[in-house]
């Protein structure tokens, strides 16, 4: 802009509509209110949307990108194999008996962790001395990072000094391995156990949800406490307990946790998990970072994306008749 | 457990000692004259070093820009960190590395800065004065040991030795193998029957270990041992099935499936052998002279600990390699190449690398350092000496460049635990090593070009 179009009394001044003859800025003095309520959203939803593309979005589409090249991470001699990853995937023994593992690892741990949660929060929803501190005492191991419990657990179970087997010869058992084959899968699991504490939480939340009248009714019309579990409390945690094995059967595919009971740390430790505890995740960890087959690798975790989805589809397909949602139908309206 | 000799002290903290030992040293021997570089300074730099706190702990940075000027930004090793700078462009100036298995891996895809032009002028690090070890980090091309320098070792060991524990020995009533003279692996692995010590299920003392550094250098070097080569010429296969290499599996097997001492399926908790060897719970220990630096540091564990050769197999060469050769590399695309050869330079020339090879932690990379090994108490004094008869059966054994020792261990552990368990045979196991491991280094080759 020049200083003579700057200093020129025209520009800057609202030129009159042609229709109406009013300048637009006595017209329209903002935006509309949905404009208005639109922008409002987006600039809530903006951190998560941003977040949500940086980190999930674009992790993905290059993960599916690399699922269809040999890249190592390194070397400048990769080259696109199109689906030939995945075609291997459907040939490979290895990762068909890891994702096996996987689900076993999933159908065990997830059922008693629900279980042992839920007795957990029946137990201190009852009116209890120090109930605090129990709910305090039972949720404390949920909080002890994966690290740590890995190294209690590596030490609790060690064959020759820990104090698993110090209880069992005390008892005049023999020593067990419990860290190798085939018990490292049972350790395994009770670290899921020794941590069901987050379920109790969810869980308890649940309890204290349930409208206390519908108990009292049940009692007055002579229902045993475990009917009244049965055909109450059960039913209308429902919700909950969905929510609880949805997001069991993601996290348990996906657990690292055989690692951090390995010997040694780090890539190395991959070497010493024992084979009961070479889980998907592991073989995935394994083919990344050991044998730097990213393309592999790749095409591993998306196909495990996939089967987690269907999984869950399925779970929601087969317990839409037992789920019991209370939700009020005017509310709905 | 009880204790032979003091509490076990765990690998961690002795190994930060040792650092601290060695920046204390440092600091101390900075006073004398030190040779300094006549080369490139980059004084008033500031690079970054990715390695582990043991290898280059505050005081030693600190240290460092006392004496270089430089700063240095200390990054945790870590694979896929390195793998992640690597690939965004910006990797670290200097990388810790394994030389047996590092070296070759890194050079043939390109990722290291060849050294050769840094050493022809350095006052500090002279060609004629690196020890052979400093070969591991030579690759031409196509075998290791040859060509250009990529890296340096900053001191190392001959890691198919054993230590061993006299105590053990004469509870059991065994007699105490040579210093000198190698036994074979056969003699070792019934030492090891004889010296294990079980109750209830538990091993309340292992007979021995044996697992190596990493199996890739383990294997090829007792087959080396037993006569024969892993590899190919070319390194481009692998082949268990040839007599030498599968009496090396069959032997391994067999150490696994005794359960005389730590392995995939026995594991020990401790992640190596330093802690259990202290607890006087091992009677053998496979680990080469830089355990002395453990052991050194507490008397009544010195006085009943022996260094002894490599075992042999019957006919075969005497062959003790180093497995390791632990020191660091720069990359090729290193931001800051001056200040970090002026580093590199410091780190494995000067105040640092003396104070290493005074503390006895390890054989020093440089022959003019040599004099500095310990030398002034008994346990010293045997140590060196049967570590100097040794050193006459020093050779490199060149590994494969297309497969990484992460690789290599993690396909033999998983294919070999069943046969490790007795579920599979020897010559099964050779035949689906062969398919595994070849089919990775093939990858590697055409990942290599």
């Amino acid at each position: 802009m020049t200083v003579d179009q700057a200093s020129s009394p025209a520009v800057g001044r609202p030129r009159p509509t042609a229709k109406t003859g009013r300048t637009r800025s006595t017209a329209r003095t903002g935006p509309s209110m949905t404009t208005r309520k639109h922008r409002a959203f987006y600039m809530f939803a903006s951190p998560w949307i941003i977040g949500f593309s940086l980190l999930t979005i674009a992790p993905m589409a290059y993960a599916l990108w690399l699922s269809f090249t040999t890249y190592d991470g390194i070397s400048p001699h990769w080259h696109y194999v199109g689906l030939g990853n995945y075609r291997e995937l459907m040939g490979d023994s290895v990762t068909w008996d890891a994702l096996g593992r996987a689900g076993l690892f999933a159908l065990t741990s997830v059922p008693l962790s629900i279980i042992a949660g839920l007795a957990l929060a029946v137990l201190v929803n009852r009116p209890l001395k120090a109930r605090g501190l129990f709910r305090t005492l039972l949720y404390l191991p949920a909080v002890v990072p994966p690290v740590g419990a890995g190294i209690a657990f590596k030490n609790l179970f060690d064959q020759n000094s820990g104090a698993a087997n110090g209880a069992l010869t005390f008892f005049g058992f023999d020593a067990i391995g419990w860290l190798a084959d085939p018990y490292a899968r049972y350790v395994l699991v009770m670290t899921v156990l020794w941590a069901a504490g987050n379920i109790m939480i969810i869980s308890l939340a649940g309890l204290q949800d349930v409208p206390r009248e519908l108990h009292e009714a049940a009692r007055i019309d002579g229902a045993s406490a475990w009917r009244t579990f049965r055909s109450i409390t059960v039913p209308l945690l429902s919700p909950v307990l969905l929510f609880q094995t949805v997001t069991g059967v993601i996290a348990s595919v996906q657990t690292i946790m055989p690692m951090l009971l390995a010997p040694t740390a780090g890539t190395g430790g991959l070497t010493s998990i024992p084979q009961s505890n070479y889980t998907y995740m592991i073989h995935v960890f394994a083919e990344y970072f050991a044998l730097g087959r990213y393309g592999y690798a790749s095409a591993l975790l998306w196909v495990l994306f996939l089967l987690i989805l269907i999984a869950t589809g399925l779970i929601f397909k087969f317990t839409s008749g037992v789920v019991f949602y209370n939700v009020d139908p005017e509310a709905q309206k | 457990m009880h204790p032979r000799a003091g509490a076990p002290l765990s690998r961690r903290r002795f190994l930060a000692l040792s650092a601290t030992g060695a920046g204390v040293g440092a600091a101390a021997l900075n006073g004398c004259a030190l040779q300094v570089s006549t080369g490139v300074s980059g004084a008033g730099e500031t690079i970054t070093v990715m390695a582990k706190a043991d290898d280059l702990g505050p005081d030693l940075v600190k240290q460092a820009k006392k004496d270089t000027g430089i700063s240095i930004k200390r990054v945790d090793y870590d694979i896929t960190k390195l793998i992640a700078m690597l690939t965004s462009g910006s990797p670290p100036d200097l990388v810790r590395g394994v030389g047996a298995v590092d070296a070759t891996f890194y050079a043939a895809r390109d990722v290291m800065q060849e050294l050769d032009s840094y050493f022809a002028t350095s006052s500090v690090l002279r060609p004629d004065d690196l020890d052979p070890v400093n070969d591991l980090w030579r690759y031409d091309g196509k075998v290791q040991g040859k060509g250009p320098r990529y890296g340096l070792a900053k001191d190392f060991s001959q890691d198919s030795m054993y230590w061993y524990n006299t105590a053990a020995f004469d509870k059991k009533h065994v007699a105490y193998p040579s210093e000198t003279e190698p036994i074979t692996f056969e003699e070792w692995l019934d030492h090891a029957q004889h010296l294990v010590q079980r109750s209830k299920g538990q091993t309340t003392v292992f007979g021995g270990s044996y697992n190596g550094l990493v199996k890739l250098t383990l294997m090829a070097t007792m087959t080396a041992s037993a006569g024969g080569s892993l590899f190919a010429d070319d390194f481009t296969r692998v082949d268990f099935t040839t007599p030498e290499a599968r009496k090396v599996l069959a032997w391994y097997l067999d150490y696994c499936r005794l359960k005389v001492g730590p392995s995939p399926v026995l594991p020990d908790p401790n992640g190596w052998d330093g802690p259990t060897y202290q607890a006087g719970r091992m009677a053998m220990s496979n680990n080469g002279y830089w355990m002395g630096g453990m052991i050194g540091a507490d008397k009544k564990l010195a006085e009943v600990s022996r260094l002894a050769p490599a075992p042999v197999f019957a006919g075969g060469p005497r062959i003790s390699a180093c497995q390791g050769g632990t020191g660091m590399w720069m990359p090729r695309k290193a931001r800051n190449k001056d200040a970090a050869w002026r580093v590199f330079e410091w780190f494995f020339g000067e105040a640092p690398a003396k104070a290493r090879a005074s503390s006895g932690w390890g054989i020093p990379s440089l022959k003019s350092l040599r004099s500095l090994m310990p030398h002034q108490e008994d346990f010293q004094k045997r140590t060196l000496s049967a570590q100097r008869n040794e050193l006459k059966h020093f050779s490199v054994v060149a590994v494969s460049p297309y497969i990484s020792g992460d690789g290599f261990e993690s396909l033999f552990n998983q294919a070999a635990t069943p046969a490790m368990h007795g579920e599979m045979s020897v010559d099964r196991l050779a035949g689906r090593l062969n398919s595994v491991i070849n089919q990775q280094i093939k990858r590697g080759k055409e990942q290599v070009g």
